[in-house]
């Protein structure tokens, strides 16, 4: 059960920039161990104090900041999501189902209905890991432990691809999609802003940075931004769960094609659940690039999506990822 | 006249011998010519209004003035000692209202050797103190701040090693962590013999998870004490049960604890008896001097509160070319926890199933430093009948008969393992009716085409399994019935209706034997002061038990009250009928209706009494079902859902077919999850439980369920086994889902997967090693060895 908190309402996205600078000005070692944190729809928030993963002093309520929930689209600058839109509104946005397909679907089989209605798209992309030994008892070395307990441990779900120190896996699912929309976020601290490509933005854990992305100890995600995709650009959000609902990715793929008639002008694939950062499977994508419809119909998607499993580090629990990747790769690719 | 007999009971698929003391006339038996018109019938539950708008009470629903919340504290370690426990800061916190532990209560007995705070704790919850406090927040964190010192020990967690001369004990006088000593053996015929005559032998290594029942109402306790007077609300499948124990353990008169229990939500086998939590509030509110509600949250409920043994089991099997199954033959490893009582049924399917002459069946149960074993729902059959339902296929397919022809062709007549007569056997019925509705016969079974040409990797598949299980139910039992001055009827009996329908069940059987309007009855139970003895509601026994006590007690009514009609009326009672609560004395004739007779004595209280009559020893008493499922599994990514799952059961008379079916549905659902999903996990190294949650221990969701359930039962009133001609559906149903799931799959896809959850995971690597001829995993020799060794 959760250590008592002081809970301070934001009225704008500077305040709340001013309240994390002023109480994480000690910059603890640990990101876990900062004393201020923003929540948002506290949906994952909640369920790391609630299993002493962080303690916070207090938490930044944003939610009363004006306007970070709205979704805008301009076909010269693109969508502009604020952080506070919710999966629920992601998801059944007609404008993003239409232009930005993947985004719309790894929100729908993000969770569960009763959950995307609090999650928010900020708050997703910075969730803790899902890997249980994180969850659990366990000082593991991404808590600032010296051992990762999954290595040697039930890794199923755990990473097959760009292993490092830490092999868990970002549990965003929609992270590919933004991804392979090029997403852009735009990040406040107490005295300056930033901008990062969501691709950038999340890392693979270092010693030096024990944690599954770059925001600092003072900074909040202000908006999303996405370019409007070029005409006939397709995208399609695939994901494996254990159960039909209510479960994070065993493997995932968002899949953006931009045609050029009948080739393939341009190709994203980034997939989710295979790495501790979501992945891009530039093998297949060069694969790809540059062909035709009917090459990929012949064979050609099969082969892209078996080299890009190629090299894939199976763990003692989780060498099903590799074919299960490659299965979903392809089925992406064909849906396009 | 008074008559003490003994008889043999089944709870659980053991069987026990119980003395039935017999006072009064039991009722004869309904049989199928018996012209009823409440039983039999759709009747909604009684309480569904109450259920669906948040009125009925829930023991975690429990609120009474100076309440306190309590919480416990838990070993972080699989095993260890604890040097010393320090509360006094935790006492000192305010709002802090009373704080025990080992050192600051008088020992009580537990399990083995050990006390309810014992000095040694051997699985990752092992209790280690309690705390009340004014709310829930305060008592967490007064836990906080008990200082705990611990010597860690040695554990071990994986059943596979348990028995390991390395491993360490977890009890210090049970060296080699098998529960008993030694391993339970049973035998008929000659195995060996048999395995040297047969055309085929087949042998394969199964594997099943811990499963956790994850009750949607946790357990828990709600204590209060008046005087000496202990008051429990418990969520509990056995009022009188939890009375016995905390009695006991707190030396105290039976009729000073009272146990109320008037709604649950789920136990599954779990909630057979009271928990440490039960003695545990007790304690604590006694030392406050105010009531204490301790429930426990999901996490414990995931570690402490018992679960489905995860097993190992060597099985082989013999036949003829013809399909005549010669011998079947169980090596098994179950993982019973630190506090498990071990002896789980898993032989049960090989030893009742079929008729198979020569059995030979060896179960190890052995302790480990995780949270114990408890019955769940068939306890045992479920595991076993997962590795003997899969083999029964593989066997078939060796001589070339239909799944289906083949287990015909080893249906057991009589009941293979007590070689007695059934009491009602309706197996074939279902069988035929299942494969009518599933369209068994008529299904592409060679040739497994591909369903969407489009997608080569998408199949179908069909599958079946078939179940036995016990059901019959016992005494001791009871009932009472007051009539009251209005002409309504009041039905008490200790027993429990933890959310089956059992009120509405016995309120049909009332109305139906008393001759009353249902409107007339009301069933009262859950509480052990105003309630008559009743048994567990486990080991689907409470119908079978339930209902001829009612039953007897209704006719008991029915016969006073036509004996003061007949005084009223100046009639012979034997020219009276009671129906639909009038009592009338042929056409033409007056009649009177029970309201106008009782309102005319001046409040004069007609009482029934009934009981549970002994069973009848000479014939085996079992429920039967069959289930087909059709499944379509993406053999690219693992996924298997289940298209359809027809069950069809048959457990004696069909008392009300809502009430039934419903119980039909969720076992189907829990065994799905069991075959699909459900899968606790351990880090062996740590000893630490991975996933005691509803995140990580996947049960199936509304999404999961399969698109169709179909679910039948074969009535079949069973007058042998009861006077109602009821027996017990609560468990059947989860039997065969999970094998039926699994040979649809390798219908599907032509790989046998040996274990289960068949998870996508488990799937996917079966899978890549799809292109290889079936391949039988061979256990290794010295794994099936101690079978001839035992023989010589
Ligand atoms: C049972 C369960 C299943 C789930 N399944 C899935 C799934 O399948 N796929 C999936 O993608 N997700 C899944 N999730 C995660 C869920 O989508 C996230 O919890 C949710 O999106 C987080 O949003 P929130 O607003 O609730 O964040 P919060 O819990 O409020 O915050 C999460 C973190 O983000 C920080 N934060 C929030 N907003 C900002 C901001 N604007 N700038 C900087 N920091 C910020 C907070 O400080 C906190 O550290 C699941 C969660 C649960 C509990
Ligand atoms: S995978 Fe990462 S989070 Fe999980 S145990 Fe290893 S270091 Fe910790």
């Amino acid at each position: 059960m959760m250590k008592p908190f002081d809970h301070v309402d934001a009225n704008s996205a500077a305040r709340a920039a001013a309240l994390l600078g002023e109480g994480n000005q000690a910059a603890p070692s640990r990101p876990e161990d900062r004393p201020v944190r923003l929540i948002a729809g506290g949906t994952d928030l909640l369920t790391v104090m609630k299993d002493d993963i962080v303690s916070p002093q207090t938490l930044v309520n944003i939610k009363t900041v004006p306007d970070l929930d709205r979704i805008q689209f301009d076909v010269a600058t693109g969508l502009h999501l604020g952080p506070l839109v919710s999966l629920t509104d992601l998801e059944h946005d007609t404008l993003i189902n239409d232009r930005y397909t993947a985004l719309a679907q790894a929100a729908h089989l993000s969770a569960s209905p009763q959950l995307r209605n609090m999650a928010t798209i900020g708050g997703n992309l910075l969730q803790q890991s899902r890997c249980w030994y994180y969850r659990g008892p366990f000082h593991c070395w991404l808590k600032g432990g010296d051992e990762c307990y999954a290595r040697e441990g039930e890794n199923k779900y755990h990473a097959i691809l760009d292993q490092g120190q830490c092999i868990t896996v970002n549990p965003s699912d929609p992270a590919q999609a933004l991804i392979a929309f090029d997403a852009t976020l735009h990040i406040l601290g107490p005295s300056a802003q930033r901008d990062l490509k969501v691709e950038q933005f999340f890392i693979n854990p270092t010693p030096q940075r024990r944690a599954l992305n770059q925001l600092d100890d003072d900074e909040l995600i202000t908006a999303i931004t996405l370019p409007t995709p070029p005409p006939d650009t397709h995208s399609v959000y695939l994901k494996m769960m254990d159960r039909q609902t209510w479960g994070f990715a065993l493997v995932s793929v968002a899949a953006r094609i931009t045609w050029d008639g009948d080739r393939i002008a341009r190709a994203d694939i980034i997939m989710g659940g295979v790495a501790p950062t979501p992945y891009r499977a530039t093998i297949a994508e060069q694969e790809i690039t540059g062909r035709s419809r009917s090459d990929l119909h012949s064979g050609l998607a099969d082969r892209a999506a078996h080299k890009a499993m190629r090299d894939a580090h199976p763990l003692e629990h989780n060498a099903y990822k590799a074919p299960l990747g490659a299965a979903l790769i392809k089925r992406a690719l064909l849906a396009l | 006249m008074v008559k003490v007999l003994k008889t043999k009971i089944e709870i659980e698929g053991r069987v026990h011998e119980e003395v039935v003391v017999i006072d009064g006339e039991l009722p004869a038996p309904w049989d199928s010519k018996a012209e009823l018109t409440i039983v039999g019938q759709p009747v909604p539950r009684v309480d569904g209004a109450e259920r669906v708008t948040g009125q009925a009470r829930y023991t975690s629903d429990i609120q009474l003035p100076g309440l306190l919340h309590a919480r416990i504290l838990r070993s972080p370690h699989p095993h260890a000692r604890i040097k010393y426990v320090d509360i006094s800061a935790a006492e000192a916190l305010p709002g802090v209202r009373a704080v025990i532990c080992r050192d600051s209560t008088a020992p009580i007995k537990w399990h083995r050797s050990s006390f309810v705070f014992d000095s040694t704790l051997r699985y990752v919850g092992d209790e280690i103190a309690a705390v009340a406090a004014d709310s829930l927040e305060i008592a967490s964190d007064a836990l906080r701040l008990i200082k705990v010192e611990y010597e860690v020990l040695p554990h071990i967690t994986d059943e596979q090693h348990a028995n390991d001369e390395a491993s360490p004990p977890v009890w210090v006088d049970e060296p080699r962590n098998v529960i008993g000593g030694e391993p339970e053996v049973y035998k008929r015929g000659d195995v060996d013999k048999a395995f040297k005559d047969a055309d085929f032998v087949v042998q394969a290594t199964f594997r099943t998870p811990t499963a956790l029942h994850n009750c949607l109402e946790t357990h828990g306790s709600v204590a209060q004490w008046e005087g000496d007077n202990l008051t429990i609300w418990d969520s509990t499948q056995h009022i009188f049960g939890v009375r016995q124990r905390v009695a006991e353990r707190l030396g105290l008169a039976l009729n000073k604890v009272r146990v109320i229990k008037h709604y649950m939500g789920g136990g599954f086998g779990s909630k057979n008896g009271a928990g440490k939590y039960t003695v545990i509030a007790a304690l604590l509110a006694r030392k406050a001097g105010r009531p204490v509600k301790l429930m426990l949250n999901r996490m414990e409920e995931n570690l402490v509160t018992g679960n489905r043994d995860s097993t190992v089991q060597h099985i082989a099997g013999a036949v003829k070319k013809d399909g005549t199954l010669l011998a079947l033959k169980l090596v098994c490893y179950a993982n019973s926890g630190a506090y498990g009582g071990g002896g789980m049924p898993i032989a049960g399917p090989v030893q009742e199933m079929y008729r198979c002459a020569n059995v030979y069946t060896e179960s190890w149960s052995l302790y480990t430093n995780l949270g114990r074993d408890s019955a769940f729902r068939a306890p045992g059959f479920v595991e076993g009948n997962f590795a003997l339902e899969s083999l029964m296929d593989m066997m078939a397919e060796k001589v070339k008969l239909d799944p289906l022809e083949f287990r015909k062709k080893n249906y057991a007549e009589r009941a293979p393992k007590d070689n007695l007569p059934y009491s009602s056997k309706g197996l074939r019925q279902a069988y035929e009716r299942g494969a009518d509705i599933i369209g068994w016969h008529s299904r592409a079974w060679a040739d497994r085409p591909a369903v969407d040409p489009k997608n080569p990797d998408i199949r179908r598949g069909y599958g079946m399994a078939s179940q036995v299980w016990g059901g019959g139910g016992g005494p001791p039992a009871h009932a009472i019935i007051k009539v009251n001055a209005d002409g309504t009827a009041d039905v008490i009996t200790g027993t429990q209706d933890i959310g089956t329908g059992t009120k509405t069940v016995l309120s049909q059987v009332a109305a139906e034997a008393m001759g009353f309007r249902f409107e007339d009855v009301r069933v009262h139970v859950g509480d052990t002061s105003l309630g008559v003895y009743a048994p567990l509601s486990a080991g689907s026994m409470t119908v079978p038990s339930m209902s001829p006590a009612v039953q007897m007690a209704a006719l008991d009514v029915h016969k006073q009250l036509l004996a003061i009609a007949a005084e009223v009326l100046e009639v012979k009672s034997a020219r009276l009928e009671l129906k639909g609560s009038v009592i009338s004395q042929g056409k033409g004739k007056k009649s009177i209706t029970v309201k106008e007779l009782i309102g005319g004595l001046s409040d004069y209280m007609v009482v029934g009494q009934g009981l549970r009559g002994p069973n009848d020893n000479s014939y085996a008493i079992n429920t039967f079902g069959c289930q087909f499922a059709e499944v379509e599994v993406d053999t690219a990514t693992g996924q298997v859902r289940v298209l359809r799952l027809v069950a069809i059961h048959e457990s004696g008379r069909v008392i009300n077919p809502m009430t039934i079916t419903s119980q039909l549905y969720g076992g189907v659902t829990q065994g799905m999850g069991y075959g699909l999903m459900e899968h606790r996990v351990v880090d062996h190294r740590s000893g630490i439980v991975l996933n005691p949650n509803l995140t990580d221990y996947k049960i199936p969701t509304a999404l999961d369920v399969p698109l169709e359930i179909v679910g039948e039962m074969i009535d079949l009133p069973d007058t042998i086994a009861t006077t109602t001609g009821a027996k017990g559906i609560g468990e059947p149903p989860i039997v065969p889902t999970a094998p039926a799931i699994a040979n649809a799959i390798y219908d599907a896809c032509g790989v046998r997967v040996f274990q289960a959850p068949i998870s996508p995971d488990v799937l996917l690597d079966a899978l890549q090693r799809r292109d290889q001829p079936m391949v039988v995993e061979q256990p290794a020799a010295a794994e099936l060895a101690p079978v001839s060794q035992k023989e010589e």
